[in-house]
Order: C-alpha cells, then structure tokens, then sequence
C-alpha cells in the first residue's frame, strides 16, 4: 500500500502543466469536539429496528442541521439524561457473540461534552426491553439515583447509584411497570388497575414505604398511553381517545387534576393521538403538542397527520398544522426545546426528522433519514 | 419447563371459553393459590420445540401484513424469514411467553384467539415489518402488549421474527 500511494502522489504531481498552484499543506488527524451546549440540540434514538442489536443515539443540531454525534445503546434500550444534562444514561443488553451468547445487561454513562462513554453498572440480566420509552431509565431529581424497569416478566425495578457505580436494590412492583421518576427519592409505576404504585426511597435506595393512588384511567374503556408527558409539576397521561390525565406529583399524595379532553364532542373517536412518544410540554409557554390521527380503534401507533397544540392552562386548541404525510411520512414521535424561541421536533414513520419554529409550525427543515428507526427524541 | 406443558392443555381449553385476562388471572390464582399475583407467563410452544416434519412453504397470505390472523402482531413476519405463520425460522427457538390477540377470520365469519410468540436467538430478521394493534394495550397490560420483547425469558433472547398460533375460537 505504500509504494502504491507513493506512486500516485508522483503521478499526479507530474500531470498539470503551467503555472502550479501551492502544494496543499500537510494535514492533521484530530477528533471533533462538541461544542458548546444549545438548546437546540436534540438526542435521536434510532432503535433500528432491521439490526436491533445496533441501536444508537444521534445527536443533531437544530439550528446547524448537523450531526454532531453518536452514542452507542445497544439492543432494545432505555436512553434518558442526567439532570443536569452532562450525561447520558442506557440500560441496555449485549450478547457475549454479537446477536447471540452470554446476556449481559448495563447501564452505560456518556459524557455529553465528549460523547465517550465514562462508566457503567452492570445490573442483573433483566432489564425491560420496550421501544422508545422516557421511562425505561431515568435519574431522580438530584442526580444521586438512577432507575430501571425490570421485566422476566414479573415486574420490579432497580435503583442504582451512578456515583459508586453500584446496584442499590431492586424493588418489586406488583405489576406496575415502568418508572416514573420524581423528586430526589420517589418512583411510581403504572399498573393494570389504572393506578400508580408510589415507591418512597430512604437515604440507602432502600424502599421506605410505599402508597397506591385512586384509578385514574380503565383501561378496557379507554387506556392511557404508558408513554406520559412529562409536565412541570408531574405527569400527563393521555388516553387513546384524547383524555388527558394530569397527576400533580408535587403533594405528598399523587393529586389527580380533572381530566379534559383533546378534542371535541364532534370530533371523538374520530380523531386521536396516536405514536410513540405522543407529547412533548414546553414549560414557561404551557404549550402543550400532540401527533393526531384520524382513525378508529387499534389505530394508537399510527403517527400524526397534524400536530396539534394546546394551552395547559386553558386547554384550548391553539394550532393544527398538517404536516406533508406522502412526502414526509406521518409524525411519531414530538419533542419541543425550552429556550425562548423553541423549535419543535418531529420524527416520523419514514425516519425523517422535522424541525420546526415551535410558536408558528413553520417548517424550517427536514433532515432525511436520520438513522433507520428514529422514535425517541430527548432535550439536552 | 414442566408445570408450563402440564398447564399448555388447560390453557387452551381456557382460551376457548373466557377472555385472555381472565384465562391468565385463573391460571395464575390455580398455580399459586394468590388473587393478586401478576399475570403469568404460559409456555404454548411446547409442541413446537421438536418439529417432526420440514418446514412448509409459506403462503402469499401468511406473507402479508394484512392477513386476518396478524391483527395485533408486531414486528417481522417469520413467514418472510424462513418459517411460516406458525413456525420460526431454522436455528432460532419460540419464546415460551407470548402476547395475544383476537381476530376476526373473514373466511368463517369466526373469532379467533391467536398467540403471537416470537422466535428467538439471532439478529432480526428485517424483512415484512408488520406492526398491527387490535386490541392491543399498552404495557401495564403486558399480556396484550406487542412492544416488548418477548424473547425476554429465552436462554438467547435476541429477537428474531414473529408467528401467529391459532389457540381456538373465541366464544362470545
């Protein structure tokens, strides 16, 4: 290979006549940093869904439109950030032989300024493997605790701490499932019943007590998605048909607010939210944003013709903007910077990522094929 | 394994005359005498551990998305994958814990419970992605539930593929 190379860079040397140009100057391998922070990046995890083994998190910029990054997850993950945004956390699964062998489940760390993974926790081989979930790994308010569903299918969940890099405890659920992160040292998980189990936590991650609030949903009439909306003093969960369901999570008991309705009389049964992660809140504006459909029963995955956007304090529909579905693909997944002038994302069934401006739905972008199976988007 | 193929009979005679919640609510409270256990996981796939016969070609039904038995599956069909509707693949073994679904038959004008098991133990296979949601429910209601992987309890838990197992006719 060298003499070839050297060959042709004697070759080419000779072909031009005339004057000639400078030589090029001698180059330098470097490895790209970061950069500093924006709000307007966005963390795309792409569970690519053909080679599942593979997954990863790519993580683009939304003023630039460049990717600035991948991180690594593995096979069926969960991908959340830490608080203060400085790292990201997957509770994943390798096999010892590539798609086969050994099983060996972790919670890998990721420093978000270098994109490296720093450290993991290896926990026991049983972490819960469902796509594209907020709450399939998430952190308590403070930092100090990581959780993670477990699922052989008997339910329970892990506490760890990411600072000793140590399991904690494992705390059986009853059969709620997933972990719905709040405050420094409480964790709740759905349940079949329509409820949530409450876990409190002492100082060693050890179970304290626990507390079971009243139903809130059928789930034979009208079930909520799993996939809550995370909301300045709690959770959202929004019901096949477009109840919402806001739980204030602040008051030592879950306060269940009164339910309202994403659509109207006319409109029920009819149109619906539908996807993956079927809601993203912007904070201070109390913005709320919904992929909707048209569609009728067993129609709950199916992405959203329009994005709708509703006032939280109001929960008056403030917008519909229809996006191109035969040119874009429907949305599947949303998700809303919180700076002041936000930009909203939308990932869609064909895998394009849309971008954009959050206050008028003017669309500002389309990054094509970002990834194979895009269905998660996380904020820095 | 053993209780799960003692238990395979009675659960399919079950499934022929109550819901899936109640079948596996049932079972549950017969194998540990408890009311409020978590459902459990029942192994149907006993009989498909040692195929006696080669694997038959698919049809052009089984190999499209909108086949009547596929109403709630999610993933991709093993019928593109080298096995059939009812069958996985070479090499790969079936998850002994399933997710179900009802299904209307066109055909007979029938209800049908059908047991959505994956096959397991090699990368996915990538080919006819089917992704259908009668009556499926989100995963607190995990015996309803496509998401997660149900390869979860096999000894090689890498998903492969999906089949559709007719249980029986479902009585109204």
């Amino acid at each position: 290979m060298l003499t070839l190379a050297a060959g042709t860079v004697s070759s080419w040397a000779a072909a031009p006549a005339g004057p000639q140009p400078s030589p090029l100057p001698a180059e330098h391998l470097t490895i790209a940093t970061v950069g500093p922070k924006s709000p307007h990046w966005v963390y795309v995890v792409d569970y690519a869904y053909a080679n599942e083994i593979d997954s990863r998190v790519y993580l683009f910029d939304g003023d630039t439109y460049r990717r600035i990054g991948q991180i690594d997850t593995g096979f069926i993950p969960g991908v959340n950030l830490s608080p203060d945004g400085k790292t990201t956390a997957v509770a994943t699964t390798y096999f010892a032989r590539g798609g086969h062998g050994t099983r060996t489940d972790v919670v890998e760390f990721n420093d978000n300024n270098t994109l490296a993974k720093t450290g993991e926790i290896v926990i026991p081989p049983k972490h819960a493997q469902t796509l594209a979930m907020l709450f399939t790994v998430a952190y308590s308010s403070d930092g100090k605790f990581v959780y993670t569903p477990y699922l052989t299918p008997a339910a329970s969940f892990g506490v760890l701490d990411p600072a000793r890099k140590k399991v904690l405890s494992e705390i059986d659920t009853a059969g709620c499932t997933l972990v719905f992160p709040w405050g420094p040292n409480r964790v709740s998980s759905i349940c079949e019943s329509g409820r949530l189990l409450t876990v409190t936590l002492d100082a060693q991650g050890k179970e304290a007590s626990r507390t079971s609030s009243e139903p809130f949903f059928n789930p034979d009439q009208d079930p909520v998605f799993a996939q809550a909306v995370p909301l300045p003093d709690g959770y959202a969960y929004v019901s096949f048909l477009g109840q919402v369901h806001e739980i204030d999570f602040t008051q030592p008991k879950l306060v269940m607010r009164t339910p309202w309705s994403l659509v109207s009389a006319t409109e029920k049964g009819t149109w619906r939210p539908g996807g993956v992660q079927i809601g993203a809140v912007h904070r201070s504006l109390g913005k709320l944003f919904v992929p909707m459909h048209r569609g009728g029963d067993g129609s709950h995955k199916a992405g959203g013709t329009e994005i709708w956007v509703f006032d939280l304090k109001s929960h008056q529909r403030t917008a519909r903007w229809p996006i191109d579905t035969k040119e874009l693909g429907s949305v599947i997944a949303v998700q809303v910077s919180q700076d002041a002038a936000p930009l909203l994302f939308a990932a869609t069934e064909t895998a394009n990522v849309l971008v954009l401006d959050a206050q008028t739905g003017k669309m500002q972008h389309v990054e094509k094929k970002l990834g194979q199976t895009p269905q998660l988007l996380l904020n820095p | 394994m053993k209780p799960d193929r003692i238990f395979e009979k009675a659960a399919r005679s079950l499934a022929k005359r109550t819901s899936r919640r109640s079948l596996l609510a049932s079972l549950g409270q017969l194998l540990t005498g408890a009311a409020l256990l978590p459902l459990l996981p029942i192994d149907r796939t006993a009989r498909a551990q040692s195929p006696s016969s080669p694997v038959a070609k698919p049809t052009a039904d089984e190999q499209n998305c909108e086949y009547w038995k596929y109403c709630a599956i999610d993933g991709f069909l093993c019928a593109c994958c080298g096995g059939t509707s009812t069958s996985c693949p070479p090499g790969t073994q079936s998850s002994p814990i399933t997710w179900i679904g009802t299904c209307h038959n066109p055909g007979d004008g029938r209800d049908y419970i059908v047991s959505y098991n994956d096959c397991c133990g090699k990368v996915s296979c990538g080919d006819c992605f089917c992704d259908r949601n009668e009556g499926e429910k989100p995963m607190y209601r995990l015996s309803r539930n496509n998401d997660v992987n149900w390869c979860m309890a096999n000894t090689e838990s890498n998903y492969h593929c999906s089949v559709s197992v007719i249980l029986g006719v479902a009585q109204k």
